[in-house]
C-alpha cells in the first residue's frame, strides 16, 4: 500500500473513533469502546515485543494490573494527583518489567515466555492475598476520576472519558508507528527474523529485547491506569493470565508485526465475546473456536490478509 | 614494518575432554589475505567461533589492535573491528538487501538509536556518509541490481555476497570469512576471489576458512594449517603446497 493511502486509511479510521460516541445509542456499547480502546494502547505495547521483536510475553495483564493498582495506592495513600498517579504508574511498571526481563532476555528461546507466564501468576497471587496493601479479591473502591469535580471537563461524563482515552491511544499508537519506523524498530525486526546475525552485526541484542519489553509493560501499565479511574473500581480478576493471553490474541487475530493490527485486535477481543451471548453458556467454547479458525485461516491475522488480498487487487487493477 | 591487527596467542578450547584447540598461535597483518585450511574436524570452525566470542577459549589470547578480546561480547567485538559471516547463508529475509546492509552499519553510527526514534540528535551527515558506504558495498558486491529486492527472493550465491556486504558495512579492521566459496559455482568463486582481493585494497585484513584450494592459493598471502587442534604449518602457498607434513595430512599428493 502507497505512503498516502496508507494517510488517508489512517484519517479516515481516526474520524471513524472520534465520530463513534454519536454513532453509539446503546450506552453499554459507548462503555465497551472505552475498554477496547483501553486495550489497545495494552495491545500496541503487547506488538512491540511479541509482533515486532519476536518474544511472547504472557504477562501483559499483569503489568496493567501493576499499573492499575500502582495509580489507586498512589492516590489513596500519598494523595498524589490524578494526572501524576496515571504518570508514575507506567513508571512503576517499566521497574517491574525490568527486574523480570534483565535475566529472562539475557538468553535466546522460550525462557522468556516461561518467566513471564510464571510472573503472570505471581503477581495474581499476591494482589489476591497482601490484603494489607490491595484488599484482596474484594479489591479498591472509591479510585478518582481526573480533574476536579467543578472542572471544565467533566472526566465522570462517559463521553469525555472515551474521547480522553482515545487521544492517548492515538498518542500511544503514534509512539509505536515511531519506534517501528527508526532504527530501532529495524533492530526489534532484526531480532525476530534472525537473532544470531544481530550478534554478529555488532548489535546487543539484549539490549533491544528489553528495551522493547520494558516499553511495552509502559504500555500495559498506562492502559491499566486509565482503566482503573475509568471503573473507579478494581480487583484482581482481569488482570490474570487469562486477559495476557487475550492481549496475544489481540495483536495475532488484528496483524501481528503491523500498527494497525492491534487497534482491530483489541475491538475484536472486547466486542466478539459480548456478540456470543446469545450462545450463553456456549459463548466461550464459540469465543475459542472462532479464534482458533481465525489464526489457522488468517495467520497474519485481519490486518495481514487485507495487506495480501488489497496487493493482489493492485496487480489487477 | 607491516602492522599486526590481530593476534592469536597459545589459543586453547576444550569440549569436556575433547581438545578441539591446543596451543595455537598466528597473527594476521594489516592489508593481509591469511589462509585458514585443515581436515574436518582439525578446529577451523572452533577457531573461528572463538575469535568470534561464541564461546570463550579455554586457554589463551586474542588481541585485536593491541587489545585483548577474549573475554569480550561478540558485539563488542564486531564494534572493535573484527567482523563475520557464517558457513551457510544467514541473512535478514524480510527485509530489503539495501536495509540488511544499512542495519550492518549500525555499530558504526555516532548519534544515539534514540534519535532515530524521535528524529533530533542526529550527527550531520552521518544518513549520507551510510548511503554512500551502502552503495559502494553493494557494487563490489554485485548486489546493486537486487539492491531493494526483498532478502528472501535473492539466489543463495547472492545472498553469501550479501552476508560478506553486511559483515563489511561495520567497517572492520579484520573480516573473518568462514567457507565464503561453499555452494558457489565457478563463476562466481571467480568473483569471491576479486571481492576478497577488494577488500584486501580497502585496507581490510581478511581471515578466509575455506576447503577450495584453487581459490586459497589464488587469493591468500599466507596460510596457516591446522590438523588435530594444532597448528603444523604455517607460510606462503608456494611453501604450504610443498610440505611433507600438509600433504599428508590434507592435500594429499594430487595437489
Amino acid at each position: 500500500m502507497k505512503p498516502g493511502l496508507k494517510l488517508l486509511v489512517a484519517g479516515a479510521a481516526l474520524a471513524f473513533f472520534v465520530a463513534l460516541p454519536q454513532l453509539i445509542t446503546v450506552k453499554y456499547y459507548l462503555h465497551l469502546s472505552v475498554l477496547a480502546l483501553v486495550w489497545v494502547i495494552a495491545a500496541q505495547g503487547q506488538n512491540l515485543i511479541q509482533g515486532y521483536t519476536g518474544y511472547v510475553s504472557i504477562v501483559q495483564a499483569g503489568f496493567m494490573g501493576i499499573g492499575a493498582y500502582s495509580t489507586a495506592l498512589m492516590g489513596l495513600h500519598f494523595d498524589l494527583p490524578v494526572w501524576l498517579t496515571i504518570l508514575l504508574a507506567p513508571c512503576v511498571t517499566a521497574i517491574f518489567a525490568l527486574a523480570t526481563g534483565y535475566p529472562s532476555l539475557r538468553v535466546k528461546g522460550h525462557y522468556f515466555a516461561i518467566v513471564t507466564l510464571a510472573f503472570n501468576m505471581v503477581i495474581f497471587i499476591v494482589l489476591m492475598n497482601f490484603h494489607q496493601l490491595t484488599q484482596g479479591e474484594a479489591g479498591i473502591t472509591g479510585i478518582p476520576k481526573p480533574g476536579s469535580r467543578d472542572g471544565w471537563i467533566n472526566f465522570r461524563d462517559r463521553e469525555v472519558y472515551y474521547y480522553f482515552v482515545l487521544i492517548v491511544a492515538v498518542a500511544m499508537t503514534a509512539l509505536a508507528w515511531l519506534i517501528v519506523r527508526s532504527r530501532v524498530g529495524q533492530t526489534l525486526m532484526s531480532i525476530r527474523q534472525n537473532e544470531d546475525l544481530v550478534g554478529a552485526i555488532g548489535i546487543a541484542a539484549w539490549k533491544y529485547k528489553l528495551f522493547a519489553f520494558v516499553v511495552s509493560a509502559m504500555f500495559a501499565g498506562l492502559a491499566g491506569a486509565l482503566y482503573a479511574h475509568y471503573q473507579s473500581f478494581i480487583n484482581p480478576e482481569i488482570f490474570g493470565v487469562a486477559q495476557s493471553l487475550d492481549a496475544i490474541l489481540a495483536v495475532i487475530v488484528g496483524g501481528s508485526g503491523t500498527i494497525a493490527g492491534p487497534v482491530i485486535g483489541a475491538f475484536v477481543v472486547v466486542f466478539l465475546p459480548e456478540y456470543l451471548r446469545f450462545a450463553d453458556s456456549f459463548r466461550l467454547i464459540l469465543y475459542g473456536l472462532l479464534l482458533v479458525l481465525a489464526t489457522i485461516f488468517m495467520p497474519r491475522g485481519i490486518v495481514g490478509t487485507l495487506a495480501v488480498v488489497w496487493s493482489k487487487l493492485e496487480r489487477r487493477g | 614494518m607491516t602492522r599486526t591487527v590481530l593476534r592469536v596467542e597459545g589459543l586453547c578450547k576444550s569440549f569436556g575432554g575433547v581438545h578441539a584447540l591446543r596451543d595455537v598461535s598466528f597473527r594476521v597483518d594489516e592489508g593481509e589475505v591469511l589462509g585458514l585450511i585443515g581436515p574436518n574436524g582439525s578446529g577451523k570452525s572452533t577457531t573461528v567461533n572463538t575469535l568470534a566470542g561464541i564461546f570463550p577459549p579455554t586457554a589463551g589470547q586474542i588481541f585485536l589492535n593491541d587489545t585483548a578480546i577474549e573475554r569480550m561480547p561478540e558485539y563488542s567485538r564486531v564494534a572493535r573491528g573484527l567482523a563475520r559471516t557464517f558457513q551457510t547463508a544467514s541473512v535478514f529475509p524480510e527485509f530489503t538487501v539495501r536495509e540488511q546492509i544499512t542495519l550492518g552499519c549500525a555499530v558504526t553510527l555516532k548519534s544515539h538509536p534514540a534519535s532515530s526514534i524521535f528524529g533530533f540528535g542526529r550527527k550531520a551527515g552521518e544518513a549520507e556518509a551510510t548511503a554512500a558506504l551502502v552503495a559502494d558495498l553493494l557494487r563490489i558486491t554485485g548486489l546493486t541490481p537486487v539492491a531493494d529486492a526483498p532478502v528472501a527472493t535473492i539466489s543463495s550465491a547472492q545472498q553469501r555476497f550479501l552476508m560478506i556486504a553486511t559483515a563489511l558495512a561495520a567497517r572492520p579492521a579484520v573480516v573473518l570469512l568462514d567457507e565464503p566459496a561453499a555452494g558457489l559455482v565457478a563463476h562466481e568463486r571467480k568473483t569471491l576471489s576479486e571481492l576478497i582481493g577488494a577488500i584486501r585494497d580497502r585496507g581490510t585484513s581478511v581471515l578466509v576458512i575455506e576447503h577450495h584450494m584453487a581459490l586459497i592459493m589464488e587469493v591468500c598471502d599466507r596460510i596457516v594449517v591446522l590438523n588435530f587442534g594444532g597448528k603444523i604449518a604455517e607460510g606462503p602457498p608456494a611453501e604450504i603446497r610443498a610440505d611433507k607434513a600438509v600433504i599428508d595430512a590434507y592435500l594429499g599428493e594430487a595437489a
